[in-house]
């Protein structure tokens, strides 16, 4: 089937889905898997085939029109890129909901997010092709729309909907930047088609529109502000969707507009220092959380720093006479958008399966789970090996790809290369501190003693809520072990982006370094199951940790989540700003003493929470100018009147 | 051919290795007029460790053997990937070197990994420390690692590791060389020989491990003394400039002057409170750094 057809069953599938989802959960996750994968197939096949899809309207005048625009939809590498990973994640996400969110548990939210969850995938499918300026804001609005949705599916919580809130509010100061943007660009153009336009050089400026319009959404530093509350207290298929493919619409909105328009010089230099903020700060503030979906979500901030770093360098390369290596860093960017999307769907999966069982969102409540939840964890300690970068699993090779790139800028010693130096070491001190967040968060979780009885009680997940786990697992494996086999699909990513790049042979030995993972990998389980047998023949016996001599260890004598991110948390005082609350023991027999921490959202709470108040004081102090008296309105027009004769004696004339 | 070169660099790596903690005892036991353990105690106490049983921690899951078995191998890999003077290295290609690193850091994911298994407040102290100075050490490596990579322009190890480090080559040295004590647990960012848990970093980490993991454990910390001491050497020497004989001489030469060095270092310095120890982190970050810009200036005239 050529990628029309396998589009137009998509689209029909996933728009009958939105209407039946609020009755017949089976019919609907049967559509929407028919629409996951059709549209995965029309996305591969302009990925490994080349074929680039559009569609105009070619019928008559009055058809196919919205808004006085007439229809245009185009799929080229990079929109197919994107259009896999909603494809895989929103399949994988709609089996897990029907388990996870089932109509059981939540007879009145399951309809509506099953309605809703159509809703999303079909409006980020359209924004991907869509190619007019109106059109994409329309689908803009009804993607922003379907996500307050979702979020707000628990909405008796108070933290959901203060949450939604925040949400709605930011995503809407970032389309109210895009509504500028994209009405700018039909003022200067004279129309609102899109596409390659960058011999327009006055559009260049418009570039920063975008920026902040789009990275509202993809939620880097400083504009993540939303970002932890909504990822945090949205249902976990919902985080999951939300972190590994909603906030790519941003970077697609970005990646698209800085291929197709022209950027201004400071454009590369930008994007990649805020790459590099979004890193280093994204995964300290991760790793000072308590709560796990907050630390997951974070970790985004951080994963989306690194996506930028490639972007920035990739716009930096362009910028400085096609440098060869901004293929690098651009391709390893891309790439990361998938593995991003994979690991930490994978992650926010089990995170809801966590949740599930046990009902908290606090690591200092749970530990030992893997006893009871042996799938979960198994599986949730890879998503922490593979989003830590670690070989031989896919964080590593899109990480390698961008080291690579920035390591060629470093050493062309050109004027890019002071950006590109602090990007590698702040790059590397940003993998130390996510490998450190991660064995934080899977340790707590699963590893050591119960810490509280609801962990004790906990139960494994079932196979529906299993089954999409094991499959983006695999998709983490697949892609460390044969990086090669995704490389086309890439490079024609890239290609779209930046035609000179679209050379198909790789600049880096992506083959070496598969085989190494695939050694890597055999040698490790071979040694570990040799270790197993080698200790289990020579005698194994269980007895109590020894802990240095203890006689009654117990659970709360172990480490917590705050204490093991203690250290850390010391050095970024300055910009995690923690609230403590201390009760010291006092007397020879003290009876009661305790310690509460809380990491605020500095960026929220101490720089716009301010400054909203003073907004609202000085508006609210403006209103009593207001107040319904005639005599006093006519006072104002006398004195504006005073005022402007003064103005007019003293010489100031129009 | 291949696999014959393969195996001798297996046998270099794994036999060799432990020799390096033995020489560090026997420097510490002359300096304080001492006769000292012998030099193959730890070739003693491997080969003790490996037959004898294993006591697991009830908490603990299959994960607490796996994990020094990953670390064990992660290490022995990435010593794979390190050239041996005129031997090279066992695959070099462009990146490699990121390999390595990432190598590194799997190793110390999993023995942190299989630290919290057991529940023990020592054991996630000691976690804690290994991962929070990470960060620093780490920074500090990719610091010289780029230095190496501006000065020759290459990101393989093989060609990094050719030339000497040039202009910048004591800064590296000194760099290095901090991060080498740091990445290795030695005084004075942990002592090797305490017995006071609370002060402690790696001893601490493995306090519950016994029998084949702990021989695991305390094999693959060897090889990482082993694989930073013939990183720094290499680093500083002009290798490649050597004629194979002499380049195979410098090495063993070198790599037996870090381990006088870090045996001296143990027996004149104290421990550093620890408080004190992202401070000395943070100076070898800096030393690495100009080491960098010294390289910058260096290749632009």
């Amino acid at each position: 089937m050529t990628p029309g057809q396998l589009l137009l069953i998509a689209f029909g599938s996933l728009a009958i889905s939105i209407a039946i989802g609020f009755r017949m959960s089976r019919t609907w996750l049967i559509l929407t898997l028919i629409g996951t994968i059709s549209g995965l197939g029309a996305a591969l096949r302009v990925l490994l085939l080349g074929e680039n899809w559009a569609w105009e309207n070619g019928f008559r005048e009055h058809a196919f029109r919205l808004g006085g625009e007439s229809l245009h939809l185009r799929l080229d590498g990079l929109s197919a890129l994107f259009l896999v990973l909603v494809s895989v994640v929103g399949g994988a996400g709609a089996i897990y909901s029907r388990e996870y969110w089932s109509d059981h548990h939540y007879p009145s939210s399951a309809p509506r997010g099953r309605a809703w969850w159509s809703v999303l995938l079909l409006s980020m499918g359209l924004l991907l092709m869509i190619s007019n300026g109106l059109h994409f804001l329309i689908a803009w609005e009804i993607f922003a729309i379907s996500g307050y949705f979702l979020i707000m599916l628990d909405n008796q919580r108070a933290a959901v909907r203060s949450a939604g809130w925040l949400y709605l509010a930011a995503s809407h100061a970032g389309t109210m930047c895009l509504f500028a943007f994209f009405a700018a660009l039909a003022a200067n153009t004279g129309s609102w088609e899109l596409g390659p336009m960058r011999d327009h050089p006055e559009l260049a400026p418009l570039f920063w529109l975008a920026l902040f319009g789009f990275g509202m959404k993809a939620g880097f530093f400083p504009l993540h502000i939303w970002l932890p509350s909504a990822h945090a207290n949205a249902p976990s298929h919902v985080s999951a969707i939300m972190s590994g493919v909603a906030i790519k619409m941003g970077l697609y909105g970005i990646v698209r507009f800085s291929g197709w328009l022209p950027v201004p010089a400071a454009a590369g230099w930008v994007v990649i220092t805020l790459g590099a903020i979004s890193a280093l700060l994204g995964i300290t503030f991760a790793f000072a959380q308590n709560d796990f979906k907050r630390l997951l979500a974070y970790c985004s901030v951080e994963n989306m720093g690194i996506i930028m770093i490639g972007v920035g360098g990739a716009l930096l390369a362009v910028s400085h006479g096609d440098a060869p290596w901004g293929q690098l860093a651009i391709a390893g960017a891309l790439l990361h958008v998938w593995n991003h999307g994979a690991f930490k769907s994978l992650l926010f999966f089990g995170a809801g399966s966590v949740l599930h069982a046990t009902g908290t969102k606090d690591m200092s409540r749970l530990g030992g789970l893997w006893r009871a939840m042996p799938w979960t964890a198994g599986l949730f300690t890879l998503g922490a090996l593979a989003v830590s970068g670690l070989p031989p699993l896919n964080g590593f090779i899109s990480e390698w790809l961008v080291y690579l790139g920035l390591f060629d800028a470093v050493t062309s010693k050109a004027s890019f290369a002071w950006v590109a130096m602090p990007a590698v070491i702040m790059l590397a001190m940003a993998g130390a501190l996510a490998a450190a967040s991660f064995a934080k968060a899977g340790a707590m979780i699963f590893l050591g003693a119960p810490r509280t009885k609801p962990a004790a009680r906990a139960h494994e997940c079932g196979i529906g809520m299993r089954g999409p786990m094991v499959a983006l697992a695999c998709v983490c494996a697949a892609i460390g072990l044969m990086p090669v086999l995704f490389w086309p699909a890439v490079s024609r990513a890239v290609g779209s982006w930046y035609p000179a790049w679209s050379a198909l042979e790789m600049p880096v030995p992506l083959f070496t370094l598969g085989k190494v993972h695939v050694l890597l990998a055999i040698v490790l389980s071979f040694v570990a199951w040799g270790l197993w047998r080698k200790a289990r023949a020579n005698g194994l016996r269980r007895g109590m940790t020894w802990d240095c001599g203890y006689a009654a260890p117990t659970a709360r004598m172990q480490y917590t989540s705050a204490s093991f991110a203690g250290i850390v948390s010391g050095w970024f005082r300055w910009a995690l700003q923690p609230e403590r609350q201390t009760r010291k023991p006092h007397g020879y027999f003290p009876s009661t003493a305790m310690r509460l921490e809380r990491i605020p959202e500095t960026v929220l709470e101490r720089i716009i929470g301010p400054i909203s108040v003073l907004v609202m004081k000085v508006s609210t102090g403006v209103r009593s100018l207001q107040h319904g008296r005639l005599q006093f309105y006519i006072l104002y027009i006398v004195v504006g009147l005073v005022a402007l004769g003064i103005f007019v004696v003293l010489g100031g004339a129009p | 051919m291949i696999v014959i070169d393969l195996i001798l660099r297996l046998a270099f790596w794994l036999l060799l290795a432990p020799l390096l903690p033995g020489i560090i005892n026997k420097v510490k036991a002359w300096v304080a007029g001492r006769r000292g353990p012998p030099v193959l105690q730890l070739y003693y106490d491997l080969a003790k460790l490996w037959r004898r049983g294993v006591v697991l921690s009830n908490l603990a899951s299959p994960a607490f053997i796996a994990g020094p078995a990953i670390g064990w191998m992660a290490l022995t890999l990435a010593a794979m990937l390190m050239p041996l003077g005129p031997a090279g290295s066992a695959l070099s290609f462009r990146g490699d070197v990121l390999l390595l690193i990432y190598l590194l850091a799997l190793a110390r994911f999993c023995t942190a990994w299989a630290a919290m298994e057991t529940g023990s407040a020592f054991e996630g102290m000691g976690a804690a420390r290994e991962v929070s100075y990470a960060v620093l050490a780490e920074a500090a490596i990719i610091a010289a690692v780029l230095s190496l990579s501006v000065q020759t322009g290459s990101v393989s190890l093989a060609t990094m590791l050719s030339p000497s480090a040039g202009a910048g080559a004591v800064l590296l040295a000194a760099g290095l060389f901090v991060v080498l004590l740091a990445e290795n647990c030695r005084v004075p960012f942990d002592d090797p020989n305490t017995h006071l848990e609370l002060t402690m970093i790696h001893e601490a980490m493995v306090l519950d491990h016994s029998g084949p993991p702990l021989a695991a454990i305390l094999h693959g910390a060897s090889i990482k003394l082993l694989l930073f001491s013939a990183l720094l050497v290499q680093a500083v020497f002009p290798m490649g400039d050597l004629e194979p004989l002499a380049a195979a001489g410098t090495l063993a030469a070198g790599v037996l002057l870090v381990t006088l060095a870090v045996g001296l270092v143990e027996s004149l310095l104290a421990r550093l409170a620890f408080r004190h120890v992202p401070l000395l982190l943070t100076t070898a970050f800096l030393l690495c750094l100009f080491a960098l810009l010294v390289a910058w200036k260096g290749g632009a005239q």
